[in-house]
């Protein structure tokens, strides 16, 4: 499904990625951990499509070349992105937005539109995943919103979406235990067979309540590990020293 | 100088208005509430005796209103058009055109008009108390709550033999009562013109008037609108502008709060498209202590358009217990847009807050990016983020006739409200 090759990313003189490779088949779900500074929200963004990066490799989704798609072509061809830190937009009404967003990616798809009274339903049944009242939609998108809301808006938006590949970066950071419980509760009911996901996360927590398939370990802008589930155990208990170590001493003088 | 010609009576001593405004000549850019004013368009404007309209007023004309329920004055050409207007207002509440109210020697009427002539600083003042003869005159009594809004229209058909008008608008509420008045001030054809609306109000102790006005003129004329505004204690004054289009138009609020705990609360709207210069000028004077103020202006400002925000704050000496806030927020679209923002505070009391702020800013582009993201397209992101930055103006109005006009007139009300109304949060 998706399939990531040497990829590299670059601000100015300064390299993020550095030749990262990564194929996630449909349905599984990928996490992907490593320290500060290490790449994975570039990655994230990358995928995304974020302006400003210089970038070389190939990322392809379902065979179509990502890299030269528009960020909301990308959302069209299946990516949601769970932003790390969603963005306040005062003045736009959250439901509005939500079902501008649905009626583009359909437009583009070739799909009707969805109808005020269709999409109400559609956006009821998100708001219990997350256990969000009807204020919530009312309110400007992210605007005032706690942390642990503007996180529940990312995972009600994605349900609404209902992505091909959901990209969630640090999505459980500054939750307490409660909100992630119902992030990952989400997430686990929006798992499927023909639905990928890449879950970047600094901390073993997470994976508590959302299982991988596959765990990555990112420093210095590439995976240098790849394991189970386990291997995330390991680095809770370990931390990243060892990767670390290890690439200092492989990176040119 | 154009107004050579001074055809009016001089009954109410607008006579000596007209020498006034001779002897003012038209403001310079050393006129620091007149600086960004294009003074090629003010020197053309011609001002005479109202005129009656003829033909030259299209038939849907009311098409073009919001569209209001309740008394309604239509004033076109600076006088008053008595078949598009109703002037039968609930008990308590009169409204009438201003030039019969002359005629029967109304002390409101007489009030509008009655200023010593070294008080007029402002040549378009000195031409509107010169030709200014007709217009509409609300007056509410003590006690009264009005529910239903009273609609107050100007337009402006300049043609070869006529390009600019002065009309004047008489408000007073008197004390407890309260109102809300909503002025559109139009223009119609292609050719240049102006128009000069000034509008007197007073509040008694306690009163309350919302007060809205709507400004969208062609882009071939001039709209001069001057609001003054005398607040009683505790009376509160909530004036909504929004001055959509114009080649020049001017939004200048002169409000004394005179009595005691009262409550001025002003925000406004401008939205320049092409070359259209939009001028706000807020003077806000606190002259009793314990007074409150609000300034809360947003301007979006595309292609080669010039806004003006110039809010003073002026705290008179014994105005102790002041409390006055002014924001003015920017957008600005174009690289060739301009805003030029101003704030003034003058503080001669004790025990005074004065906060303001101001700010210029581009499009977010992260906002932008967080749009785009979730599929929707650049230039729809776009127009929803400009919306979401004028709604917050226009959703502070409380007539949804109004709101939609607003929109419609804004050119996006595909976007965002829908009949289901959902968007209005």
């Amino acid at each position: 499904m998706l399939h990531v090759k040497n990829l590299t990313a670059a601000i100015g003189d300064k390299q993020i990625l550095n030749g990262l490779d990564l194929d996630v088949g449909a349905g599984e779900v990928h996490a992907i951990m490593g320290p500060n500074g290490s790449g994975k929200s570039t990655f994230a963004h990358t995928l995304a499509g974020r302006d400003g990066y210089e970038i070389g490799g190939t990322v392809t989704l379902d065979g179509a070349d990502l890299l030269e798609m528009e960020p909301e072509a990308r959302a069209a061809a299946g990516i949601f992105l769970g932003f790390q830190y969603p963005v306040e937009i005062p003045g736009v009404n959250n439901m509005y937005f939500l079902r501008t967003a649905l009626n583009s990616v359909r437009r583009t798809r070739g799909d009707t539109e969805i109808s005020a009274r269709e999409f109400l339903k559609v956006a009821k049944e998100a708001m219990e995943l997350v256990e969000m009242k009807q204020d919530f939609l009312d309110r400007a998108v992210n605007a005032g919103f706690s942390g642990g809301e503007k996180k529940r808006n990312e995972i009600l938006q994605m349900a609404v979406m209902q992505p091909r590949l959901a990209v969630l970066d640090e999505t459980d950071s500054g939750l307490d235990i409660d909100a992630l419980r119902i992030i990952a509760g989400g997430v686990n009911a929006l798992r499927g067979a023909e639905r990928s996901m890449i879950v970047i996360t600094h901390y073993q927590r997470l994976l508590d309540y959302i299982k991988p398939d596959f765990v990555h370990v990112l420093v210095g802008g590439k995976i240098v590990q790849s394991g189970d589930h386990t291997l995330a155990l390991h680095l809770e208990k370990n931390g990243y020293a060892d990767f670390v170590n290890h690439e200092l001493a492989g990176a040119p003088s | 100088m154009s107004a050579a010609a001074p055809a009016v009576s001089s009954t109410t001593g607008r006579g000596d208005a007209l020498d006034r405004a001779v002897a003012l000549g038209l403001p310079t850019k050393r006129d620091e509430a007149w600086r960004y004013a294009p003074q090629r368009l003010l020197a053309e404007l011609t001002f005479d005796a109202a005129v009656e309209t003829a033909g030259d007023v299209p038939a849907d004309l009311d098409a073009q209103f919001p569209s209001i329920d309740g008394p309604r004055v239509v004033v076109v050409n600076g006088v008053v058009d008595v078949s598009r207007s109703n002037t039968a207002a609930a008990d308590g509440a009169v409204v009438s055109s201003l030039a019969e109210a002359v005629a029967a020697n109304s002390d409101l009427a007489a009030a509008h008009f009655a200023l010593p002539a070294d008080a007029i600083d402002d040549v378009f003042l000195a031409y509107n108390l010169a030709f200014g003869g007709d217009g509409a005159v609300i007056d509410i009594a003590d006690g009264v709550a009005l529910e239903t809004p009273i609609h107050i229209v100007d337009v402006e058909t300049p043609d070869s033999t006529h390009n600019a008008s002065c009309t004047g608008v008489v408000i007073r509420l008197g004390v407890g009562s309260s109102a809300t008045v909503v002025e559109t001030r139009l223009g119609v054809g292609s050719g240049f013109g102006g128009s000069n609306v000034r509008t007197t109000v007073t509040l008694g102790d306690d009163a309350t008037l919302e007060h809205v006005l709507l400004q969208d003129v062609p882009d071939t004329q001039v709209h001069l609108s001057r609001i003054e505004v005398e607040q009683g204690a505790g009376s509160t004054f909530r004036a909504r502008s929004f001055n959509l289009g114009a080649a020049y138009g001017r939004v200048a609020y002169d409000v004394q709060l005179a009595g005691e705990g009262a409550f001025a609360d002003l925000s406004g709207l401008f939205f320049g498209f092409g070359d259209q210069v939009l001028d706000q000028q807020v003077d806000v004077i606190h002259a009793a202590p314990d007074c409150t103020s609000r300034q809360s202006f947003r301007g979006v400002l595309d292609d080669r358009s010039t806004g003006v925000f110039n809010g003073g704050i002026l705290v008179r000496p014994g105005a102790d217990g002041t409390d006055a806030e002014q924001s003015n927020h920017n957008l600005i679209l174009s690289h060739q847009a301009e805003i030029n923002t101003q704030p003034r505070l003058e503080i001669l009391a004790d025990e005074v807050a004065c906060k303001h702020g101001a700010t210029v800013g581009q499009l977010d582009e992260t906002a932008m990016y967080y749009m785009r993201s979730r599929g929707i397209a650049a230039d729809e992101a776009r127009r929803l983020l400009i919306n979401g930055f004028a709604d917050q103006v226009v959703d502070t109005v409380g007539i949804e006739s109004v709101r939609k006009w607003i929109i419609h007139r804004l050119g996006h009300d595909d976007l965002g409200f829908d009949d289901d109304g959902d968007a209005d949060g």
